[in-house]
Order: C-alpha cells, then sequence, then structure tokens
C-alpha cells in the first residue's frame, strides 16, 4: 500500500469542487431516483451516464458512485413509508421498515436506513481499498458449482423469514422459483409455460411482479381497510430532533451494521450476486444470531440496519472485481466500466501496476458519494417522514398511480403493467391467507442464478451431480445453508411456543 | 366459532387449490421440448419446483386436517380467517372493484394514455374511500400523473404513451 499516493488521492477528490458538485448531484438524483418504486440505481446510473460525457474521470466517476450510492438508500425511503421497496436491494427493507412506520416510527426508521447505509457503504469503501486483490482473488475462484451453492445458501435465508409457517415459506419460495422459469430456457431456448405470448418469451420482468406483490397489494388491502374502518391514519405528529439515531439506538444496531456492511461487501465482490441477494442473506444471518427473533419482523431497528447496512456494502464490494480484474460485480459497475473504457481506461490487474492514482481515487470517490448520500439523506429525512401523514385516501390513489408508471418504466412495456396488476391480486390473496410474500422475492432473485448454475454444473460434469464434493468452497457454502435451515427451523419453533404461550398468560389474564 | 370460519379450514382449502395449480403446472412441463444428449433437460427445474410445491402443500393440507380434526381453543390456527366473502364484506367489495379498476387501467393504458387513465383511477378510488372535497380530488388527480409524466417524459426519457393527450406532449416539446 503506497500512503502517501494514498492520501494525495483522497486529497485531489476531496478538495476537488467539480467532483464534490458532482458527487453531491448524483447522490440526489440517486435518492429521488431510486425511492420511486421501479426506478433501479442500475436504470439512474444508465440514464444519467450521457451527462459525464463531457467531464473528466473522477468527477463522472463521483456522479455515478453517487446515483448508485444515493440509489440504494433512496430505495429504503419508498418500502418504509409506503411498503414498495424502490430498488430490489430494499426489498428486505420493508420487513420492519414498514411495520416501524405503522407504529408512527417512520423519521426514526429512515434515519437508521440513512445512517446503515452510511455506515455500510464506508465498511465497503474501507474494505475495498485495503482487501481489494485479495477479495477478487477468491471470488474469481468460483465456477458453477460454486454459484450453485451460493444460490442455495442464499435461498436457505427463506427459512428465516417465512414466519409462524415454515410449510407457507417453502411454498411461496417453490412458487417463485416456478415463476423463474416462465419465458425461453437460457440453455436451450426450449419455450416454458408461455402459451404463444411473445412478451412473456424472454420471462417475467423482476420490478413489475415485485411492485405488484408489495404496492398493489398493500393498496388493495388499503381500500378494503378503511371501508371496513380498519384503517389507521399514521400519526404526524412524530417530532424528528434528530436525523441522526441516537447513542443509544446506535449502540442497540452496531453488530448489525458491522455484520451487514461485511456480508454486502462479500456479496457484492462475488460477479452476478448483488445488493437484492446480500440483504436477504445479512437478515436472516442477525435474525438467526438475535437473543429475540421472534421481534423481527414486528419493527425493529436491527432489522433495518442489518439489510441497509448490508446494501450498501455491496456498493464497495462491487468495485473489487471492476477494478481488480476488469470484471463488474452487478449492473451498476458494468455501466461504470463502460464509463472507464469510454474514458480510455481499462480497468484490471495492470490497472494497479500503471494507474495506482486512479484507483486510489475511485476507491476517494466511493467514501465522497456515501458521505454525499449522508448529506442529502439528512437533510431529507423530516420531508420524507411527512409523506406517512399524508391522508390515506389521497395516498393510495397516488402510490398507486406511480407504481404503476413504475412498472411500466422498465421495458416501456404496456404488457408489464398487467403483470403488475395479476401480482397484486396475487398478492393481496396471499395475503389474505397468510403465505408470506417475501420468499417469492428471494426465489425471483436466485431462481435464474440456481437454475443456470445448475444446468451447466450438470453439462459440465455429464450429469453427475456428486462431482460437486470436489468443490470445497461449494461444500462449505452448502454445509452453512443446512446449518442455517436448522437453526432457523430451531429458531422459528421457539418463537411459535413464545407466542403460544404469551396468548394463553394474555387470554387468563383477561 | 364455525370451524370453516377458522385459518386452519382456509389453510385447507388454501393446499387444494393450490395442489390443483401445482399438478397442472407438473402436467405442463410434460409438453416442454426435449433436448437429445442433454444432462438437464429444459423441464427438469420447473419439474423440480412443482415436485417441491407439490411435497410442502401436502404437509400444509396435513398440519390443517389435523388441526380441523383437534379443534383446540388455543391453537393459533383455530383463530378466525381473513374473509374473503365478496357478498357479505363491503371491504373485500371494495377490493374487488379496485381489481377490477387496475385491470381497466392496463387495458385502457395505451388508448387512454397514461395522464388520462391515472386520473381518472385516481378519482375514482379516492370518491370509493370517501374522500369528498371535489376540489383536492380533481387536483390531486390531475396533477400527480401529470407532473409524474413530466419527470419521467422530460427528465427521465422515459417516453410515456399519452393516448388521447398527445398533442400536450407535442405542445411540452415545443416550449
Amino acid at each position: 500500500m503506497n500512503w502517501g499516493l494514498l492520501f494525495e488521492s483522497y486529497g485531489s477528490v476531496f478538495l476537488n469542487p467539480q467532483v464534490l458538485l458532482m458527487t453531491l448531484l448524483g447522490a440526489t438524483g440517486g435518492v429521488l431516483l431510486g425511492a420511486i418504486p421501479g426506478m433501479t440505481a442500475t436504470m439512474g446510473v444508465a440514464l444519467l451516464i450521457p451527462f459525464s460525457f463531457g467531464m473528466d474521470l473522477i468527477p463522472s466517476i463521483g456522479l455515478l458512485l453517487g446515483i448508485y450510492c444515493g440509489g440504494m438508500y433512496g430505495g429504503s425511503i419508498s418500502a418504509i413509508l409506503i411498503h414498495a421497496p424502490g430498488t430490489p436491494a430494499a426489498a428486505a427493507t420493508l420487513l420492519d421498515g414498514y411495520p416501524m412506520c405503522q407504529q408512527g416510527k417512520a423519521g426514526k426508521a429512515l434515519s437508521i436506513a440513512m445512517f446503515s447505509s452510511f455506515c455500510g457503504g464506508i465498511i465497503g469503501a474501507l474494505v475495498m481499498t485495503f482487501l481489494s486483490p485479495l477479495i477478487a482473488d477468491v471470488a474469481m475462484e468460483f465456477t458453477s458449482a460454486e454459484m450453485l451453492m451460493l444460490a442455495v445458501f442464499g435461498l436457505s435465508v427463506i427459512v428465516a423469514i417465512s414466519g409462524q409457517s415454515i410449510a407457507k415459506g417453502l411454498i411461496s419460495a417453490f412458487f417463485g422459483m416456478l415463476l423463474c422459469t416462465i419465458g425461453m430456457d437460457p440453455t436451450y431456448s426450449a419455450k416454458r409455460f408461455t402459451y404463444g405470448v411473445k412478451p412473456l418469451y424472454s420471462g417475467l420482468a423482476f420490478i413489475p411482479v415485485l411492485i405488484g406483490l408489495f404496492a398493489v397489494a398493500e393498496i388493495i388491502s388499503g381500500v378494503e381497510r378503511t371501508i371496513n374502518g380498519e384503517e389507521k391514519q399514521e400519526k404526524s405528529d412524530e417530532k424528528i430532533k434528530e436525523v441522526l439515531p441516537d447513542l443509544k439506538t446506535i449502540m442497540s444496531i452496531w453488530p448489525q451494521i458491522i455484520s451487514g456492511g461485511l456480508i454486502g461487501t462479500f456479496i457484492g465482490a462475488i460477479p452476478g450476486a448483488g445488493g437484492d441477494i446480500a440483504v436477504f442473506v445479512s437478515y436472516g444471518f442477525n435474525k438467526s444470531f438475535s437473543k429475540y427473533p421472534e421481534k423481527w419482523g414486528t419493527g425493529i431497528p436491527q432489522g433495518v440496519a442489518s439489510t441497509e447496512s448490508a446494501n450498501n456494502g455491496c456498493s464497495g464490494g462491487a468495485m473489487i472485481p471492476l477494478l481488480s480484474l476488469g470484471v463488474p460485480g452487478d449492473a451498476v459497475t458494468a455501466i461504470i466500466l463502460g464509463a472507464f473504457i469510454m474514458k480510455g481506461i481499462q480497468p484490471g490487474p495492470t490497472m494497479y501496476r500503471d494507474q495506482l492514482d486512479t484507483v486510489y481515487c475511485v476507491f476517494a470517490a466511493l467514501m465522497l458519494a456515501n458521505l454525499a448520500m449522508l448529506v442529502v439523506g439528512c437533510a431529507g429525512v423530516r420531508f420524507f417522514a411527512k409523506i406517512v401523514s399524508v391522508e390515506k385516501k389521497i395516498l393510495y390513489p397516488i402510490i398507486l398511480v406511480i407504481s404503476l408508471l413504475g412498472a411500466f418504466s422498465i421495458n416501456k412495456n404496456v404488457f408489464d403493467v398487467g403483470v403488475c396488476v395479476i401480482f397484486g391480486i396475487v398478492g393481496w390473496l396471499m395475503n389474505k391467507f397468510e403465505f408470506p410474500l417475501s420468499p417469492i422475492l428471494l426465489a425471483l432473485i436466485l431462481g435464474p442464478m440456481c437454475e443456470q448454475n445448475f444446468v451447466r454444473f450438470m453439462d459440465l460434469n455429464g450429469g453427475n451431480f456428486m462431482a460437486i464434493t470436489g468443490h470445497p468452497i461449494a461444500i462449505g457454502f452448502f454445509v452453512v445453508a443446512v446449518g442455517t435451515v436448522l437453526f432457523s427451523i430451531y429458531n422459528q419453533q421457539k418463537i411459535n411456543k413464545r407466542e403460544a404461550a404469551a396468548k394463553k398468560a394474555a387470554k387468563n389474564i383477561d | 366459532m364455525k370451524k370453516t370460519q377458522t385459518k386452519a379450514f382456509a389453510n385447507l382449502v388454501a393446499s387444494v387449490i393450490m395442489l390443483v395449480f401445482e399438478i397442472w403446472a407438473y402436467i405442463q412441463t410434460l409438453s416442454f421440448k426435449i433436448v437429445k444428449k442433454a444432462a438437464v433437460q429444459p423441464a427438469t427445474f420447473p419439474q423440480i419446483m412443482c415436485i417441491g410445491m407439490i411435497i410442502f402443500t401436502v404437509i400444509l393440507l396435513i398440519q390443517s386436517v389435523f388441526k380441523l380434526m383437534r379443534a383446540n381453543p388455543d391453537d393459533p390456527m383455530m383463530e378466525a380467517a381473513a374473509s374473503i366473502n365478496i357478498l357479505k364484506n363491503k371491504g373485500v367489495q371494495a377490493g374487488a372493484f379496485v381489481i377490477v379498476l387496475c385491470l381497466a387501467y392496463a387495458a385502457l393504458f395505451e388508448v387512454l394514455g397514461y395522464v388520462l387513465v391515472s386520473a381518472i383511477i385516481a378519482a375514482i378510488i379516492m370518491w370509493l374511500i370517501g374522500k369528498r372535497d371535489v376540489k383536492q380530488i380533481l387536483l390531486v388527480s390531475i396533477l400527480v400523473p401529470l407532473l409524474m409524466w413530466f419527470v419521467f417524459y422530460k427528465l427521465l426519457t422515459v417516453n410515456i404513451p399519452m393516448g388521447v393527450l398527445q398533442p400536450l406532449r407535442t405542445l411540452v416539446d415545443m416550449i
């Protein structure tokens, strides 16, 4: 590590007004875009990359990283306030964020999300700075066997997020995995469940399904509750004295922030795996090791912290293979790779040898992007929290038309609006029958990765699945997955017993 | 409480419906293309998923039957299930009406355009759930879709169908 050059590069980034301005603009745009359901950080970066054409490399990278980090946090705003994750990476934030909002703690949830996002991002940036060549080496060892078992490990988290009935959670998960198989088979291009409907050939788009299951279903349920007189207007008098969480809260969430940040960084460093996977892994991991797992999902700060630090940790992780090997870790870094190439710079191992100053400037830009996100978040948290005080009778139709527009904007296809509505109905019915929706999300994210690597692995090994025993990392993932499942089942049984005992005690008092 | 109104009975009904769907999905996979010499067929993965669903649905079904047979009043599964009775429950009727509106929205999205169809659906839903301030209804239902269209069209360069309000786009482009 060349410390002198590192400090010099940080100075050149943090003291450059153009870089500061562009990063702040990027973070503002990212937070706003991320907060709109259907507008992902990837979309934001893709939409704004033309504006960076005329800039120097570092200001343009600052702009793009600002959008990336801002978008990751922005997704949590709508997840917490309106039960519709703005980005897939915020899908797990609603598990505890929305219940906190319903308890009149929207401001607290937002400030925890912002603080955790910032800390997660800083952890990611620090790990990237000091361990990037090492982590990239480990992640690049992954073959189809390791990727398959990584997906299996990710899926093992389903048990932890299934709620009271593990059977229902697993039915939801298998249903989600089945949905992933709609469309052309990725290996042999065979049509599956398409019935001649051309838009189905490319499969179901993830975002419209996500918006349908969560936002549209919530609106239908909300209308139903309002008519039945069961709807409660969230309190608008929550006084947000401080935009950052107080010391007591920080002390209670720091283990989740650290573990989430590290999990996010590691998963982000694996090409093809991003924030959407990391949040569920982090949530499941932290819930499993919690002293009171029964409280997870009821609106606790630890739930929000574990997911938000993980998705922002991913931003640093995803930059590791990009800079070290020239391989993007996710869709956003693929676009950032394009920005590097446009400027005549080819990221890869030689970059560490020939352009170490540029590498260090990128590290500094990521650190700055996280700071910019914190500034934008602090400035906006009071405003965002006010959204819940808007009368529900006005809020529901507004959310509906924004959500359906978000579903359309992904592929600019009306078919996706229909898909969104259909999954709104599915989500509403599943809520009625108390089937958990989160396992579907996780399955939709991991399903394609699971199938593609399963097919590739089996083809490479002549259909012999036992060849996986020759891959120690894959076996390691499998063992951890089995351990997670068993531990989660044990935990869930404990939760169910405690809840039953509490209900019995309450009845006896009555 | 009647057994037919409990969560256990709702689970029983849900598992029967799911089983029918899962068996249908499995039968569909049998018609997928067969690739010669392929280690994994295009139908293999969906079939594994269907079998997985069937196994856990059968478990849920058996659990529900046992819970109904035992009828333990302390069991959370013997609590009242959420209503889906469209004939008796006004909330469910309203929910179903919103579903119909959403389906109509998707069908008319291109014909009428985003702004108009959104304004109509927003106004109807506001009225449906008890908002009676006509000025506020009109203001919100017109301004929000217009603002969203402007943000997406002008700032994010996403081309959104305008349908019968196409001249508005021309006007904005001219300005």
